[in-house]
């Protein structure tokens, strides 16, 4: 892609924001600054990644990784930020899922062990977690405001916090893992996936472009449901109290 | 002899103002099989007193004990909630069948569902021709309420904290609730803490009366002390009879049964000096 093709995507900005201006809403500093944020973020690590796959060295690939699951547990750790300690567990919910899909690629030969597959597809994995743990995390806000009074009569018969939240945390699973499978219903008929177009931009056979999908999407699938069920599990615990009363997540008076 | 329930100094903020007490300096015993109801006019923080002693909200201060032992001295909250169960206003049905309501306690606790006692039970509050398979979701208000009661009395807590159990039944099932609960406390010698705006149900089922107002606990009297002549002015107000023969609280009570009235002032602004 030559440099001046690249300055021309800027029209697309132009066009958001001139639609901001003309429509009143207001999202113009908003478009400009994801913009640049978007462009600086992805050149450094379009440089970064040129040094690791350049240097072939194991530790920079586990520090990369490190980064994305630091990142990724702040972002999705926004959606409950009333809950102390939740940002660790969401982390430590993206190195087990990380390392467990990882691990099973890698020892099964589905890709190879080079920086070139491992940290793309580490970043795929990772920041489809950090959706599903955010979608968990808001799931868990609603639930435990509209399923309060569940909760209390289970609590009031005696329930452990575990027992009291079993209903609420896998009604939260459910709905953190359906947009997953939703997207796995109608890709390829209605969107084609971001890393499939970008194989057959580059040159690459659709068809093997669809291979690496399919094995993607598995890989997505499987990854949500880890972290959901390992989210559900590790945070049981932080939506009671240190007395074991059940914290209120919304606004309230 | 230990008192079941012991009270110390307990301290609640309006959750809206937190400088301000909803109620302060509240100090009394409950004695294991006592039945005491819990009276004062709306906003006295009586349902949040029944909620803090069943450890589903935090007091500001003071000491709760249970069996002479403080929360944290038990190895879970689980194990203070099976000896002291709230039972609500509102009743809340868990998900599933009526059956899966009454199993509740059981299941928790992995002991042995004592299906007998269950039909018994259901039995004395008129429910025994309620479908056990019937979605619990599906029933009336007023079954809700009774089958909410029956679930927490086989868990055969030590200490029933009724927030208004009878609040939306008619008056048959207030009779059959007022008289199994009779039976249960004898019989299993559990303690009752009554939180009722009807003074006729307070002065039949109550041997104590707890009275808040002003943010205390104003008066702790034998429940035929009290009707007979309160101690403060303010119990005085709240019993009084007015001009119909009715008292200032049981107005109130008349008042809670019809769904759209409205409280008005509560029972101390509505009652006559």
């Amino acid at each position: 892609m030559s440099n001046w093709a690249l300055a021309a995507t800027l029209v697309f900005v132009l066009v958001t924001m001139l639609l901001s201006i003309k429509r009143k809403l207001g999202l113009e500093k908003e478009i400009a600054v994801g913009t640049v944020r978007a462009a600086l973020q992805l050149f450094l690590i379009g440089y970064v990644l040129h040094f690791v796959f350049d240097t072939r060295n194991p530790a920079l690939i586990v520090v990369i990784i490190a980064g994305m699951i630091t990142v990724a547990a702040f972002n999705a750790g926004k959606r409950a930020d009333r809950i102390p300690g939740i940002r660790l567990r969401i982390g430590a919910t993206l190195l087990v899922t990380e390392s467990l899909t990882m691990g099973l690629l890698l020892s099964l030969r589905i890709i190879e062990a080079t920086p070139q597959y491992i940290i793309p597809v580490s970043g795929i994995i990772i920041g489809s977690s950090m959706i599903v743990a955010g979608l968990f995390l808001s799931a868990m806000t609603r639930e435990l405001e509209a399923a309060r009074g569940e909760i209390e009569a289970l609590l009031s018969l005696g329930a452990t916090t575990r027992q009291a939240l079993r209903h609420s945390a896998r009604r939260a699973v459910r709905s953190s893992m359906i947009p997953t499978f939703d997207g796995m219903k109608t890709v390829g008929l209605v969107q084609l996936p971001g890393m499939m177009t970008g194989m057959i931009v580059a040159g690459a056979e659709p068809i093997e472009a669809v291979r690496y999908q399919i094995l993607i999407m598995f890989v997505l699938s499987a990854s949500a449901a880890i972290t959901a069920i390992l989210l559900g599990t590790v945070s049981a615990r932080l939506w009671f109290t240190a007395e074991g009363m059940l914290r209120r997540t919304g606004k309230q008076a | 002899m230990t008192a079941l329930l012991t009270i110390e100094g307990l301290r609640k903020q309006r959750p809206d103002e937190p400088d301000r007490s909803l109620f302060s300096d509240m100090t009394a015993e409950i004695a294991a099989g006592d039945r005491v109801a819990l009276l004062g006019g709306s906003g006295q923080g009586k349902s949040t007193l029944l909620r803090i002693i069943a450890l589903l909200e935090a007091a500001d201060g003071g000491r709760l004990l249970l069996g002479g032992k403080e929360p944290r001295a038990y190895a879970e909250p689980k194990e203070w909630r099976r000896q002291a169960c709230y039972v609500a206003q509102q009743p809340v049905m868990l998900p599933g069948s009526v059956e899966d309501n009454l199993r509740a306690a059981s299941g928790l606790h992995g002991t042995p569902f004592d299906e007998a006692l269950a039909r018994r039970l259901m039995d004395a509050v008129g429910l025994a021709d309620i479908g056990w398979r019937r979605a619990a979701a599906d029933l009336s208000g007023g079954e809700k309420q009774r089958t909410a009661l029956v679930r927490a009395l086989l868990l055969k807590p030590r200490l029933l904290l009724l927030d208004e159990v009878t609040a939306s039944l008619d008056p048959g099932s207030k009779d059959a609730v007022e008289a199994l609960l009779d039976t249960w406390s004898a019989r299993e010698g559990a303690a009752c803490l009554w939180v009722t705006h009807d003074l006729d149900q307070a002065e039949r089922q109550c041997r104590t009366v707890w009275f808040m107002a002003e943010g205390r606990l104003l008066e702790v009297a034998e429940a035929d002390v009290f009707f007979r002549g309160p101690a403060t002015e303010q119990g005085r107000r709240f019993v009084r009879p007015d001009a119909e023969g009715r008292t200032a609280g049981r107005a109130e009570a008349a008042a809670d049964k019809k769904p759209a009235a409205s409280l008005g002032a509560g029972s101390e602004g509505g009652a006559r000096a």
